[in-house]
């Protein structure tokens, strides 16, 4: 796959999957911006990563939640690489994947699922509108927007965190159909549980072990795993493929037609 | 052995009656290459040949096609284009296999194109053609009652001359057909660019009515070469020619003075977009149309659209009508690649790109729309732009205005070359735009994405296409009186 002069932007890419998913495309020769919140070192680290893997590297710091912050994130993207071709929407807001420790529904007040909504909804959503003009300039371009399996088979139910992802699942689909006619396909990456990452640090070995026993490919997910599917999507590979889920779990969930 | 690697494979061009075909000396053309390329031998006549097909086809021509109710010659040219629609047909199982190499098009867009334009000359529409000419077509056949007295009767010439131009599939098919409907000895000259659909047509008119195939002449000679179009312009009554000024100017320059030109010379075309057109719902439509008519012979005919007028206000803005533009044309660039451009013509298209693009440059809201790899370019000018000719090969202008009735005004500068513009307006509109239009020298309003497909017995340039080809000959009543008082049975 070539990403050679392909500027790509994915969110929340300081650490776990989004910095597999940039380095993924740096490697491909891509022009990769590194947006992250909190942690400038670790982005900067996956940066440089980027460049020392024959791409291009760009750290921005940016609360996608925030529409004036991504906007001019977005601004400094087009002025420093001419234009954008893809967006991966990969941030969202902390989880903690424990079981253990989850909240049941009868504790889960309508502020968790608020702040689980505005995490992966309000956010791809301001990132999508302030990208769309320069996507549109290209003539056509592709958004990646990171799902679960969890929507389609709630192994362990975490309310607030899945019930954002099914919007996101549905916004995607409502988008790709509004964008069709531009050139734009909008797409979903649905993992199953990916480990390690910051948010299943502290998922339990027994949850990790169940999960594995019921996998067709026996294991758990590693971020790079992630990325190929992502890259696939954005790619000319998938061109004629957009309102589409795909889901990377090894088989856990099976279906969708 | 695929076909075109054998050397002795080769088209013969063209219809000549009263030449033995071996006498002929012959041309070459190669079309495509590698093993693709298809080789076409061309005739070139020396003066006496001239003669001799001239004096054939104007004898046949006198003999019998002028004998021949129109009706009778209507139902053959619709026999054979009832063969051409046949997809079984050899001879157009041959069109469908020869056109793309020798025009580049796309052979799908060959196809369709081909089926949806013969389809213009059945049987019906050919008498709608006659009919949009002649209030009663019968005046071609016999002396008609005219409403001030007396009777008329039309003649189409004895030998017309037909100087084709252009590579659209069986754009000669027109004229063509145009001159046998009035009647004439009909001698057509093909054009290089694709010399092949007139003559196979003249070919299968012989086969389904050999005497008629004798009163028709297809012919080739190398443009510009002046005393092969002398000897032709010598022989005939009536010359119709297309091309550019400068080719019919030269052209004019060696008609004898009592012959009849009627020129035909570059034009360009438009569409216009209102609001109403660009809601939610329509506004996809809208481009699908738009790119089919600018992906459509790479918009080599006179009647596809060079610039598109969109109008401000609608729920999509002009811009985002490009956008939506842009993915369209990239779906027929799929569908229907655009053929390989000459040199010449992709240096025109990059130049044009790179004018346009350094438009962009100044702020002005310039939006540059191009497939990387160059098969299409939207450019969208939001200043107040006129008509400007692009670098065609699916390169488009989209214009925004605030209202359209300003787009007669833009246009009007350019009034001689002015054709067709596509509209997508509600008819309120259609009709208040179609006078300024009209005024301004537009003549042909057709709906978007109809553009380079014109209606039977259109009015091409404006003119009565087959009105134009005829004489009329009067009886006056005094001539019918005194015959009265003549009468053997006069009191």
């Amino acid at each position: 796959m070539d990403f050679q002069g392909k500027a790509i932007l994915v969110t929340g890419a300081g650490r776990g999957i989004g910095a597999a998913i940039a380095r993924a495309f740096a490697a491909e020769g891509a022009m990769v911006v590194v947006n992250y919140l909190r942690n400038q070192q670790a982005a900067e680290a996956v940066a440089a990563k980027c460049r020392a893997l024959g791409g291009d590297g760009l750290p921005l710091r940016a609360d996608v939640t925030d529409a004036a912050a991504v906007a001019g994130m977005v601004e400094t993207v087009v002025a420093e690489f001419g234009g954008l071709d893809v967006v991966v929407n990969n941030a969202f807001a902390p989880y903690v994947f424990d079981p253990d420790r989850r909240r049941l529904f009868w504790e889960t007040e309508w502020d968790d699922y608020q702040t689980q909504i505005d995490g992966a909804l309000k956010s791809t959503h301001a990132v999508c509108r302030a990208v769309l003009p320069a996507l549109r300039r290209r003539g056509g371009g592709s958004i990646v927007n990171m799902a679960t399996d969890l929507v389609a088979r709630p192994t362990v139910p975490y309310h607030d965190y899945t019930t954002a992802k099914a919007a996101l699942i549905g916004f995607s689909r409502t988008l790709a159909a509004e964008l069709g006619p531009f050139g734009i396909r909008v797409n979903c990456v649905a993992p199953g549980l990916v480990y390690p990452t910051d948010a299943s640090r502290s998922t339990p070995e027994p949850v990790k072990d169940r999960i594995t026993a019921l996998t067709p490919l026996g294991r758990i997910a590693a971020p790079k795993d992630v990325a190929g599917p992502v890259l696939f999507l954005a790619s000319d590979w998938s061109r004629f493929v957009t309102g589409q889920t795909l889901t990377v779990d090894g088989g856990l969930v099976m279906g969708g037609l | 052995m695929a076909f075109g690697d054998d050397p002795s494979v080769i088209e013969l061009a063209g219809h000549l009656p009263g030449l033995p075909p071996d006498t002929v000396e012959r041309r070459v053309l190669t079309f495509g290459s590698g093993a693709a390329a298809l080789r076409v031998a061309v005739p070139v006549l020396d003066a006496e040949q001239v003669e001799r097909v001239a004096a054939t086809v104007r004898a046949a021509a006198r003999g019998y096609l002028k004998t021949l109710p129109t009706a009778h010659i209507v139902a053959v040219i619709d026999a054979a284009i009832q063969r051409l629609l046949d997809r079984e047909d050899p001879w157009r199982r041959k069109a469908e296999r020869l056109l793309p190499v020798v025009t580049g098009y796309d052979p799908e867009m060959v196809r369709l194109g081909l089926t949806g334009y013969l389809k213009t000359f059945r049987a019906h529409e050919l008498r709608r053609f006659l009919a949009e000419d002649f209030a009663n077509p019968l005046v071609l056949d016999e002396f008609q009652p005219a409403p001030k007295g007396g009777f008329t009767r039309a003649f189409g010439p004895d030998l017309l001359l037909h100087v084709w131009a252009g590579n659209v599939p069986g754009l000669p098919l027109w004229s063509l057909i145009s001159g046998l409907l009035v009647k004439s000895g009909t001698v057509g000259k093909l054009p290089s660019a694709e010399p092949l659909f007139a003559g196979w047509f003249a070919q299968l008119l012989a086969e389904i009515d050999p005497r008629l195939g004798e009163c028709l002449a297809v012919v080739w000679w190398k443009g510009g070469d002046a005393a092969a179009e002398r000897a032709w312009l010598a022989q005939a009554d009536t010359v119709v020619a297309y091309g550019g000024n400068a080719a019919l100017a030269a052209i004019r320059d060696r008609v004898p003075v009592t012959t009849r030109f009627l020129p035909y010379g570059h034009k360009i075309s438009f569409a216009l977009v209102s609001r109403a057109a660009l809601d939610p719902r329509r506004s996809g439509e809208t481009a699908r149309l738009a790119a089919h008519d600018i992906a459509r012979y790479d918009q080599q005919g006179c009647y596809s659209p060079q610039t598109l007028f969109v109008e401000r206000g609608g729920r999509l803005s002009p811009q985002d009508f490009a956008a939506m533009l842009a993915h369209e044309l990239a779906v027929q660039a799929r569908k229907h690649p655009r053929r390989v451009l000459s040199m010449a013509e992709a240096g025109e298209v990059a130049g044009w790109r790179d004018g346009q693009a350094m438009r962009g440059l100044d702020g002005s809201g310039h939006l540059l729309l191009s497939d990387p790899a160059g098969g299409w370019c939207v450019s969208c000018i939001d200043a107040p732009d006129g008509l400007a000719p692009t670098a065609l090969n699916r390169t488009i202008s989209v214009v925004a205005v605030d209202d359209l009735a300003e787009v007669a005004g833009r246009v009007a500068p350019h009034r001689a070359v002015l054709q067709t513009a596509g509209i997508a307006a509600p008819p309120e509109e259609l009709f208040r735009l179609a006078g300024p239009l009209g005024a301004a020298g537009v003549t042909r309003l057709c709906a978007l994405g109809s553009m380079t497909a014109p209606e039977a017995g259109w009015h091409h340039d404006g003119r009565f296409n087959l009105l134009d080809l005829v004489t009329v000959t009067e009886i006056e009543r005094s001539a019918e009186a005194l015959a009265e008082g003549l009468a053997r049975y006069a009191d």
